[in-house]
């Protein structure tokens, strides 16, 4: 499973990092609980900017994207969630 | 800026944008009026009880930032009051530094141990028995705490066999190492200018953000859209602090795109006070003085003078890495305007110093920059730049992670006179650093080189950081091997010139 994290500025500025952060830990967690995951490798990927919150009227930042669904206005709690609803067995 | 605080950064790190937009747009400042607008649109509240008050709140954001106090809520004004004041291209500093916005302010109860749910009222309920003030009783469903009468020992909390029985303390005083938090006339959050050393500590641990620092970051941008010979120095605790795929090159090249002529590593004034350090060390410690504290650390520094004013005279006179870097290119550039950017607020109050005023003129945070680079649409990764930062050795480098002063400085003494036996003691957070000046004043530090840093961890858990402590560790122990110069005796740049005769390279034996 493939987790994108964008860190251009503006999703920097508003926490990018902080998300990374949260999935990397979440990496170890699942790392030491391996009996209850799916056998298949969590990857993260800081990517530049995609250029979408310079045409977007609204708010969008930060973005994060998992395998190929776009998360706008993503938070490490909802992005972490939807990995593990994803990775958890059973 | 603590990274788990998500909300409190997406507000306080707008406003940053907000502001340096404005500046680089030259909009004119009644649109300051609206700007709550803008970044809290619509009628529903998202953070607090209504939406009037978080633009309430937010409009004092908009204040500290343009430099201005914030308001009580018992005055009437605009939030454009006093905008004349501060629409300059020069720092315009009102004092304090740090500020309670009161109406942002919970009033959280001051430290107290209190009794929660997990009580079952047990049997033996060693909680009453250990209580030596008799304070603790068992009431209808659990334990209560007499507050008048608890002396708040904590001995209750450690007996109960339910974890029943917690600490509580507001996150603002509890950060505090100077114990500069009191209350005002409503509970709420008041700062005791006396104690206080502006090391921002209760800023990033507030968890409703009711405490913020004044910016420069208006004035600064106005003073670069006309003054071409404006130079940037950055700390060393930079590395990673602007996403993991903005490069060193990259982050300097963005600066200089915001308006810099050029950017220099504060690591190169590291190395220069390292130097000098190490001399007045070896000059001074033990026969005039007992004990040498560095003099990097603004609050440290501070601190010292206003808790140890007795002790202040030993810590050492040599002039910290930010106030070398600028005098290393005013030496180069009579007319250089000189901004300091860092991790750090304190160092807002340090470039106000009748000795430094005319070195430093502006000090802004890793933060601030952040929003500059968005409010310029500066994507730094993308930048396309061959060259290489080379200003500083790996040990001027090493400034920014606690140890790396008092180390650098102790390789470097030994180098001088390797005769000398050289102890060190750091500390890091300042309740460690006021223990560490207790024991010094009692004699029991004499002979000892003292690193003192505000912040757990150094410069590197600043208060106006983006990335977290380990990333920028990680990054910044990868930077400072890089360096091609190991020792400051290394460094080309320092030529006898850019040092004061006391620390001169051949005063020192080396050739």
């Amino acid at each position: 499973m493939k987790v994108k994290v964008c860190v251009g500025s503006n999703c920097t500025l508003l926490g990018s990092m902080g998300i990374l952060d949260q999935i990397e830990e979440l990496q170890d967690l699942i790392r030491e609980d391996e009996d209850n995951y799916k056998d298949e490798e969590l990857e993260v990927e800081a990517i530049k900017c995609l250029g979408h919150c310079k045409i977007s009227n609204e708010k969008i930042a930060p973005i994060a994207i998992i395998d190929d669904e776009v998360i706008l206005n993503a938070t490490s709690q909802v992005v972490m969630e939807k990995i593990v609803n994803k990775m958890r067995k059973g | 800026m603590k990274e788990s605080y998500v909300n409190l950064i997406y507000i306080r790190r707008q406003v940053f944008a907000k502001i340096a937009q404005m500046a680089y747009k030259g909009s004119n400042l009644r649109e300051l009026e609206k700007a709550s607008f803008e970044i809290l649109p619509g009628e529903v509240a998202t953070y607090r009880d209504s939406i009037f008050r978080e633009r309430a709140i937010l409009d004092e954001r908009l204040r500290l930032t343009m430099g201005l106090d914030a308001r009580d809520a018992n005055e009437y004004g605009r939030v454009t009051d006093g905008i004349s004041e501060v629409d300059v291209d020069e720092t315009h500093f009102i004092e304090p530094l740090v500020n309670v916005i009161t109406h942002a302010c919970e009033a959280c109860p001051t430290k107290a141990f209190m009794v929660t749910d997990n009580c079952r009222k047990c049997l033996a309920h060693p909680c009453t028995n250990v209580c030596p003030t008799n304070a603790v009783s068992i009431g209808k469903s659990r334990a209560i705490i007499d507050q008048d009468k608890c002396i708040k020992c904590g001995r209750c909390k450690t007996t109960c066999p339910y974890s029943a029985i917690v600490q509580y303390e507001r996150p603002c005083a509890a950060a505090c190492g100077v114990n500069a938090i009191d209350s005002d006339y409503l509970g709420r959050a008041q700062i005791n200018r006396n104690r206080c050393v502006s090391c921002g500590r209760c800023i990033i641990q507030c968890p409703y953000g009711a405490i913020a620092d004044k910016s420069q970051i208006y004035q600064l941008i106005k003073a670069l859209k006309t003054d071409s010979h404006m130079y940037a120095i950055i700390a060393p605790s930079f590395i990673g602090q602007f996403g993991p795929l903005a490069s060193p090159l990259q982050i300097a090249e963005g600066i200089k795109q915001l308006g810099f002529k050029d950017v220099i590593e504060v690591s190169l004034g590291a190395d220069i006070t390292t130097l000098r350090e190490a001399k007045e060390y070896l000059e001074k410690v033990p026969g005039e003085i007992p004990y040498m504290g560095t003099s990097c650390c603004n609050s440290w520094a501070i601190m010292v003078e206003k808790l140890f004013p007795d002790q202040y005279e030993y810590i050492s006179d040599s002039s910290s890495p930010m106030v070398e870097t600028a005098r290393y290119i005013k030496k180069k550039d009579p007319d250089a305007r000189i901004t300091f950017i860092g991790p750090c607020i304190s160092k807002k109050l340090e470039a106000l110093r009748d000795d430094v005023k005319d070195y430093v003129h502006f000090v802004i945070t890793f933060e601030e920059l952040m929003g500059m680079f968005v409010a310029e649409e500066i994507e730094l990764s993308e930048i396309e730049i061959e060259s290489k930062i080379e200003d500083a050795s790996t040990l001027g480098r090493g400034y920014a992670i606690a140890g790396g002063v008092a180390e650098a400085v102790k390789t470097t003494a030994m180098a001088l006179d390797p005769s000398k036996e050289i102890q060190v003691e750091n500390a890091s957070t300042l309740h460690e650093c006021v223990k560490l000046m207790k024991l010094a004043k009692a004699g029991k530090k004499n002979g000892y080189l003292l690193e003192g840093m505000a912040c757990e961890g150094g410069c590197i858990a600043g208060p106006g950081t983006i990335a977290s402590v380990n990333r920028v560790r990680k990054a910044v122990t990868e930077f400072t091997k890089q360096s091609p110069y190991k020792t400051p005796f290394d460094n080309a740049h320092i030529k006898e010139e850019n040092l004061p005769e006391e620390a001169s390279v051949t005063n020192m034996n080396l050739s």
